[in-house]
């Protein structure tokens, strides 16, 4: 569905992405784990088109991914970024229509709307709220739900669970699981490695810009090197 | 003479209001002060001036083509003056001394072109009466006061429920994460462009009428600046109050104290209102929970 060769991306002098390839099977849950300042939120701002690469290849159904932000969603990838993001100064549901931005079937739209209240209940309740008075459980979902509302096909989250309380970590975990459920295939940038790896089908591990491991998520997490680095296991 | 000088305070705030809303809408997208923004509006007054005296257009469709001329022109401002900015990711300070630049030259141009002399709009148009009540109102102070209301309203409906409008917010807010929402920013500033150089049509025909045509009357603009900053800088609905505030007190000032000290007033208001309420009246106070 994506792949990705020879990936290099540079913020000014700094070399964030050096050679990395991968690539995402579609119906699956790939995780990105590694530390902070790895290249993990460059690696899926690359790939949502908002940095352009200094070279190397990103094709998307096997054509190459448009050089726009506006235009690589066009093609169905969605990324929810990183720290949520939402527009604090618009209502939820106002976030929620952004999120359908390229949409023009009303219909359709509303349905979706309805599904997000079934998927996150609380936000029926907060629909008129600022986005910016939500706390960051509520935004969190509030981001997920925006970022579904675009109906993609690939999911980009950029740490979903950062600060959020471990019983939250738990729940955005399982609304992911929900959303491969339904047929979209996620890429998942995660520090929180464990839980991550639990979920995953497949996994890489970035450090310092670069592709370290590569394998299942559970051959991660039998790694020995993956277990002292990331999950703090000895031995 | 209260009602009377209230009525002339609402329409000369309504106007600063109009201003300000223009000013403040390019403020919150782009986060600079557009000191061009008062060269469209006095290009808007010519256009409009020049469409009714010399054309025999009538003035309804002259206000409409100075409006559709200073939505067109502002554009082009955008365009050719700050899109090469942005892409370079300047910041704010030059997006400013472009703006200054642009102001000055368009400024120089007319001078060089069509020269200094004051045109005023026909006596007829500007020095009507209407009586209300016993209580004898400017014909075009009344218009003034209609007209920006109109127009701030329809800009208000528009921002909240059309779905550029709901995007122009979403865009002042967060433009990196618009585009991940499939918003092409670039159309967006363009629009954002239009509606403040409408804006500057209505209020260069009013000012025009009000006052008179001369090159250097964009310079009411700081007035219209002094409104924007009351208001909260980049906040539309603390744009209209600061501009209405400002009018008002101003003509309170000019009727009941002296003309002289108007100015001296408005300025002490700005210097004194960012001493106490550096964010204006509504200004933001939106922080991102972590």
């Amino acid at each position: 569905m994506l792949e990705v060769s020879n990936l290099n991306v540079k913020y000014g002098q700094i070399h964030a992405l050096r050679d990395v390839s991968l690539s995402v099977q579609p119906g699956r849950i790939v995780a990105v784990i590694g530390a902070n300042g790895a290249g993990k939120s460059t690696l899926m701002m690359t790939l949502a088109g908002l940095l352009a690469p200094a070279s190397g290849k990103i094709t998307y159904d096997g054509k190459p991914l448009p050089a726009k932000a506006y235009d690589v969603l066009g093609e169905g990838i969605c990324l929810v970024p990183e720290r949520r993001r939402l527009y604090a100064n618009l209502t939820v549901r106002e976030n929620l229509l952004m999120g359908a931005f390229l949409r023009n079937d009303k219909d359709g739209v509303q349905a979706d709307l309805e599904k997000m209240y079934t998927l996150f209940p609380i936000l029926r309740e907060r629909l008129k709220q600022y986005a910016g008075t939500l706390s960051g459980g509520e935004q969190q979902m509030v981001a997920i739900a925006r970022g579904l509302m675009s109906r993609p096909k690939l999911l980009l989250l950029d740490e979903p669970s950062l600060g959020l309380a471990p019983l939250l970590v738990e729940s955005v975990f399982r609304t992911v699981r929900e959303i491969k459920a339904q047929g979209t295939t996620i890429l998942l940038a995660e520090q929180n490695a464990f839980q991550a790896l639990e979920m995953a089908d497949d996994a890489f591990v970035l450090e310092t810009g670069r592709v370290l491991l590569t394998g299942t998520g559970s051959d991660l997490i039998a790694d020995p090197l993956v277990r002292k680095a990331y999950l703090g296991i000895k031995g | 003479m209260f009602i009377q000088t209230l009525v002339t305070g609402l329409a000369i705030g309504g106007i600063y209001a109009l201003m300000a809303v223009g000013y403040s809408l390019v403020f919150s997208i782009l986060n600079f002060s557009n000191f061009a923004y008062g060269s469209i509006i006095m290009l808007g007054a010519y256009i409009g001036y020049y469409v009714l005296m010399h054309m025999g257009v009538p003035l309804a469709l002259s206000v409409l083509i100075s409006i559709v001329g200073a939505a067109l022109l502002c554009f082009a401002n955008e365009r050719l003056a700050y899109s090469t900015l942005r892409k370079r990711n300047a910041s704010s300070l030059y997006f400013m001394i472009s703006a200054m630049g642009t102001s000055i030259f368009l400024e120089n141009l007319v001078y060089a072109t069509i020269g200094s002399r004051f045109y005023a709009f026909p006596e007829v148009l500007t020095q009507q009466n209407v009586s209300f009540g016993g209580v004898s109102l400017g014909l075009l102070d009344v218009f003034a006061i209609v007209f920006s209301a109109v127009a701030i309203y329809g800009l208000h409906y528009f921002l909240q429920n059309s779905k550029t409008g709901i995007a122009i917010r979403a865009a002042s807010y967060d433009m990196q994460v618009c585009q991940l929402n499939g918003v092409n920013v670039n159309k967006v500033i363009g629009w954002v462009f239009l509606l403040a150089g409408a804006l500057a049509g209505i209020s260069g025909m009013f000012l025009g009428m009000k006052y008179m045509v001369y090159p250097t009357m964009g310079w009411i603009t700081n007035k219209a600046y002094i409104a924007a900053v009351i208001g909260g800088l980049g906040s539309l609905p603390g744009a209209v109050v600061g501009g209405l505030i400002l009018g008002v007190l101003e003509t309170f000032v000019s009727a009941y104290v002296s003309s002289v000290v108007r100015d001296v007033f408005s300025f002490s208001l700005l210097v004194i209102l960012l001493l106490v309420l550096p964010t204006g009246l509504f200004g933001k106070f939106l922080e991102e929970k972590v």
